[in-house]
């Protein structure tokens, strides 16, 4: 959109949509070629070949208005606002579509010009509606600030008393998208982002002329896990949130930069906020990471951070039903539990969003009373070099560096539903790059064409010793940028220590021969937002035998997932839940401590690649909800074993004593010991036999994963409306 | 006196403002999605004949390997002439089919172009020229000659279900105005009478004779030619003297 | 010398705010407890507050003991303005009974400043 920096259109040298080379670390540097002189309003601007006059104006910070260019989008040139007169050239061209060639001399604000965009605009103003008080995208509408800076004074349009103006009917694609058809401008902007983004070609236009229209044709569901960006796409209030319609304005919301921790990517986010509560999540623009896309769990689980809260502390009453009680009770309570417990009955869990300063506060805690049981709900194999080095359990090749890739294996994910903007650079490498791309695991549909080499894990097996006889192996050897991305899923297998240490084998081997000795091909893609962060610390991931030991006090670090049951632990266990849900892990509680969700503290997360970040407060936490780690500090003063940290830089300090990545936000470290844990795990390589299966198979697996979007009122109408579409013949 | 002036004044005011209008919004007569209907839905099943399928191979041989998709109107005017002359959306599915895309992209063409017809007509679609040099030369009467002929009404079915009338725009044959479309067929220089004659043929399921029925061949002038009427010159005329061998 | 003169300047610059002097800055202050003292009666009888004479008077004299030490001729007078502020609102009945009431029982605890109180508290 126009209000974005035109920074990004810079960065694209070539047509080919791709991150800026600054964030690609392995993107090749074509020689460059000669470069061409042009004149943007006389002043000369040196542009390579094949750049278009939009994205030259933009180098000299000449702003050309548009509504169907999008730099991640392919040019459609279909709107004509960009039209600028260019000197000896008998009619306007189009900006956004026209290559520069040498000597051209633009003229981006002569008479013809601004006529030619008034022009415009009176035609586009012709059929759209004057419906902006009752519009959503009022006060965010790239129709209303263009028609104010460009558009005419006045108006010429008399005709609405006889002929009125174009009426479209609006079209059902679910419960995300509203859509408000008669507003839409025809700029296709939806259309290529479904087809070429998010590989769901439901879109486009049906009839021609005046009678155009966008939609579905039929009554169809937009089946995306990205749908939701085409809200942001659309110039004009077209496409609106259906969760956020007619709930406020821009400029009435407060909005606060934070990061996103429903996926283990850790995209950028903005929380836009009124009266102490979350309206919407918008994406903010990282390259290295989100691009500026939000998938759409990322995007629309807002509404589940209002319900099934803990509000209040609680605890079991004689009955065994949980009331409310006072902080202080709460507090004392779990602080009897743990003093009361011998260190070796004594068992934490952390779950799927827990901050790494609440991960460090308890692991303080438990070392403090002579326990070391604190693990993650995650497995992880701990044998060969188990977690002892970060590149076992990175996504060693960065999330943008994908993009480079010239072959991607996958071994038991689903990149689509477990890290949905990871998908998109895999399909912008498959379009753009003829990136080839293979799957070892259940067929699932992945947006582009794959090579399905098996569901058995025997088959990495055979990757790994070279004496396979698929086509993948040879494509695989000959790459010259490979890419082997493994689910994290199948490691909590018996087999998940072989399967690993037989993936690290291939990945390494393929490594050792590449040209590029900084390229890393070995990748495992974490579930989970908080699982990075707990190994950096050094929890122990997987409960297993901790469990099966039969602890005595069970802390519950928003551990939802359903791993530690109530018939798993012994009778007489104390069961201390915090977290900010009341979802699978408060309802086995004795004790519960309602702690705060992403939104309402500044906490650190570690993204899949090991990028730490920060998520920043956006509304207080609801009633007597605490912030995390004060949680844990609190209890261990009345303890006895109070934790040497009082605010918040006090923790962080602990957390660069322990890892200085950890702090180094919006970093990302450079993994090695790649040989090193490629020894470790060669003693691992036992036969391997199973099928690899992956939990998220299709789209109504993907909405609802966790506390939030499990209490989310949005995601289960999401999963309601998919299933209905599956019923559907269309 | 002041009053009615001033009646009359605004009366004027209100025609010139009228004046500003043209015409209305011209819009489609066909609906741009897709509503399920008992004749037109998904689960009607859609396949191409023995016969056909050998066509859609041909055509599908015309275009190069990763272009297939270029086949997508031959193969949509296939499905609709196969399919009694209209297009339903099962067989646009199939075209998608075949063609392996994404079946928006077959919807896209198929609404596009107003030759796809996505709704059941009759046997015969009857197009009536009514542009301007049909107009000229009668075209409302023979619009309402076969209105009346079928019980049609424009952009409708007959009751019978045999015919289609619709009104459309020039095709081509001007100086055989006026003309109407049945089918593939032309039927050109018709008259009241004509007309009628050709609807009651075809009630019959016969087939009338295409082409003019002025009795001309084609376009050529009715009462003989009325220009280059003298032998034609030989080669060198007009060549100055020097120029001649 | 000089700052001698600075002081002299600060003294001349200071305008005084009613008194001239401390003797002065006295009588004022012995007039408002006066007043306070005499008007105390009254207090009892229209707030209907459950105290006697003599806590009322202890009440006051603490309130003076608590500014003895301000030898600020100027800070004085002020704290003298305020008090004649306080009797205005108490004589014209603007204060009600909780008012007058809280000068025993305060309403705002003082917050907590350790880690844990602050916890329960709710506070940062």
């Amino acid at each position: 959109m126009l209000r974005q920096p035109l920074t990004r259109a810079l960065a694209l040298s070539s047509p080919a949509r791709a991150a800026p080379l600054a964030v690609r670390r392995y993107a090749e540097i074509a020689p460059q070629p000669d470069k061409v002189e042009v004149f943007i309003d006389d002043k000369p601007v040196y542009v390579p070949p094949g750049t278009t006059v939009l994205q030259a104006a933009a180098q000299v910070g000449v702003e050309i208005p548009r509504f169907c260019y999008h730099e991640r989008l392919a040019v459609a040139g279909n709107c004509r606002m960009c039209l600028v007169e260019v000197e000896k050239s008998p009619k306007p061209v189009a900006a956004c579509a026209m290559p520069v060639m040498k000597g051209m001399r633009v003229k981006t604000n002569s008479d013809l010009t601004r006529k030619a965009r008034e022009g415009v605009m009176e035609f586009l103003l012709v059929n759209h509606p004057l419906d902006c008080p009752i519009c959503d995208q009022g006060g965010e509408c790239d129709l209303q600030d263009q028609s104010m800076a460009f558009g005419s004074d006045k108006s010429r349009f008399t005709d609405i008393h006889f002929s009125g103006k174009r009426a479209v009917e609006d079209k059902d694609v679910g419960p995300l998208i509203k859509t408000i058809m008669t507003r839409c401008i025809h700029c296709t902007r939806c259309i290529r982002f479904a087809s070429e983004v998010a590989g769901v070609d439901d879109l486009g236009t049906t009839g021609r002329g005046t009678d155009m229209q966008v939609g579905t044709y039929v009554e169809k569901m937009f089946l995306s896990e990205l749908s939701g960006n085409i809200i942001d796409l659309c110039p004009v209030g077209a496409l609106t949130s259906k969760p956020y319609s007619f709930a406020a304005r821009p400029w009435e919301t407060r909005r606060i930069d934070s990061v996103d921790v429903l996926d283990p990517l850790g995209s950028n986010i903005v929380v836009s906020t009124r009266t102490n509560e979350v309206l919407r999540i918008l994406p903010r623009t990282n390259e290295e990471i989100n691009e500026e896309w939000l998938s759409d769990k990322s995007r629309f689980a807002c509404d589940g951070l209002k319900r099934q809260r803990l509000v209040t502390p609680l605890m079991a009453d004689s009955r065994g039903n949980l009331t409310p009680v006072d902080w202080e009770d709460a507090v004392v309570a779990a602080a009897r539990a743990l003093r009361d417990c011998p260190p070796d009955k004594l068992l934490a869990v952390a779950g799927d969003m827990a901050d790494a300063e609440s991960l460090v506060a308890l692991k303080d805690l438990l070392n403090r009373l002579g326990s070391e049981n604190a693990c993650t709900e995650q497995y992880f194999p701990l044998e060969g070099a188990g977690i002892d080095l970060r590149s076992t359990y990175l996504l060693n090749t960065g999330i943008a560096n994908v993009e480079d890739a010239d072959f991607v294996l996958l071994i038991g994910t689903n990149v689509r539903f477990e890290a949905p903007l990871l998908n998109t650079r895999i399909r912008k490498a498959f379009i753009h790059k003829d990136t080839d791309v293979a799957l070892i695991g259940p067929k699932v549909d992945l947006t582009y064409d794959y090579v399905h080499v098996g569901e058995s894990a025997s088959i990495v097996k055979d990757l790994a010793s070279g004496t396979s006889a698929h086509e993948v192996l040879r494509k695989l050897e000959q790459a010259k940028r490979p890419v082997v991305i493994l689910g994290a899923d199948q490691l909590k297998t018996q087999e998940g220590a072989a399967l690993l240490a037989y993936t690290q084998e291939l990945a390494l081997r393929l490594q050792d021969k590449l040209e590029d000795k900084n390229w890393k091909v070995l990748n495992v893609l974490q579930r989970t937002a908080s699982q990075v962060a707990a190994l950096d610390i050094g929890y122990k991931p997987g409960v297993g035998a901790l469990l099966s030991a039969g602890p005595q006090v069970v802390y519950l670090l928003g551990a939802d997932s359903g791993v530690v049951t109530r018939e798993s632990l012994p009778k007489d266990a104390v069961v201390i839940y915090q977290g900010h849900h009341g979802d699978a892990g408060a309802a086995i509680a004795d004790v519960v401590l309602p702690g705060a969700a992403y939104t309402e503290k500044r906490a650190t997360y570690v993204n899949a690649e090991g990028r730490a970040q920060q998520t920043l407060p956006a509304v207080t936490p609801p009633g007597q909800a605490r912030e995390d780690w004060k949680i844990i500090r609190a209890i261990s003063e009345v303890v006895g074993v109070r934790l040497p940290y009082d605010n918040l830089d006090e923790v962080r300090d602990r957390l660069s004593q322990i890892s200085p990545a950890l702090v180094t936000y919006g970093d990302v470290q450079n993994n090695n010991y790649f040989a090193q844990a490629r020894a470790l795990a060669q003693s691992l390589q036992k036969p391997v036999s199973g099928n690899l299966d992956v939990k998220l198979k299709t789209l109504e697996d993907y909405f609802m994963t966790d506390a939030i979007s499990r209490a989310s009122p949005t995601m289960a109408k999401c999963v309601q409306a998919v299933l209905k579409q599956k019923q559907s013949t269309y | 006196m002041l009053s009615s002036l001033r009646s009359g004044v605004q009366g004027l005011w209100r025609v010139s403002s009228r004046a500003l209008q043209t015409t209305t919004n011209l819009q489609h007569d066909s609906l741009f999605v897709h509503r399920d209907t008992p004749e037109d839905n998904p689960s009607i099943p859609f396949e191409f004949t023995p016969e056909n399928n050998k066509r859609v191979e041909a055509l599908l041989a015309i275009y190069p390997e990763g272009h297939k998709r270029a086949a997508m109107i031959p193969l949509l005017d296939l499905a609709q002439r196969q399919n009694g002359g209209w297009l339903p959306i099962s067989a646009m599915h199939k075209v998608a089919e075949i063609l392996k895309l994404p079946r928006m992209r077959v919807y896209e063409v198929a609404t596009f172009y107003t030759m796809f017809i996505r709704r059941p007509i009759g046997k015969y679609h009857v197009q009536v020229c009514t542009t301007t040099p049909c107009w000229l030369r009668g075209s409302d009467a023979v619009l309402n000659a076969i209105k009346e002929a079928t019980g049609c009404e424009v952009g409708g079915n007959s009751p019978c279900g045999k015919f289609s009338l619709s009104e459309v725009e020039c095709l081509g044959a001007c100086v055989n105005a006026p003309m109407v479309q049945v089918n593939d067929d032309y039927y050109e220089d018709l008259t009241v009478d004509d007309t009628k004659e050709i609807i009651e043929k075809l009630k019959r399921d016969e087939k009338p004779k295409p082409g003019p029925r002025s009795g001309r061949y084609a376009s050529e002038p009715l009462g003989g030619l009325t220009s280059l009427t003298e032998e034609p010159t030989g080669p060198g005329f007009g060549l100055q003297d020097a120029l001649k061998a | 010398m000089a700052a001698k003169e600075t002081v002299k300047t600060i003294c001349r610059n200071a305008r005084p705010v009613m008194s001239s002097d401390l003797t002065e800055a006295r009588r004022r202050a012995l007039g408002l407890y006066r007043a306070f003292y005499r008007y105390i009666p009254y207090i009892i009888k229209y707030f209907d507050i459950p105290k006697n004479e003599q806590d009322c008077r202890c009440k006051l004299r603490e309130y003076f003991y608590k500014h003895a030490c301000v030898t600020d001729v100027r800070v004085i007078d002020i704290l003298v303005i305020k008090g004649y502020m306080e009797l205005k609102e108490v004589t014209h009945l603007w204060q009600q009974k909780g008012h007058v009431m809280s000068h025993w029982n305060p309403s705002a605890e003082p917050k907590p400043c350790d880690f844990l109180g602050k916890f329960l508290a709710g506070m940062d």
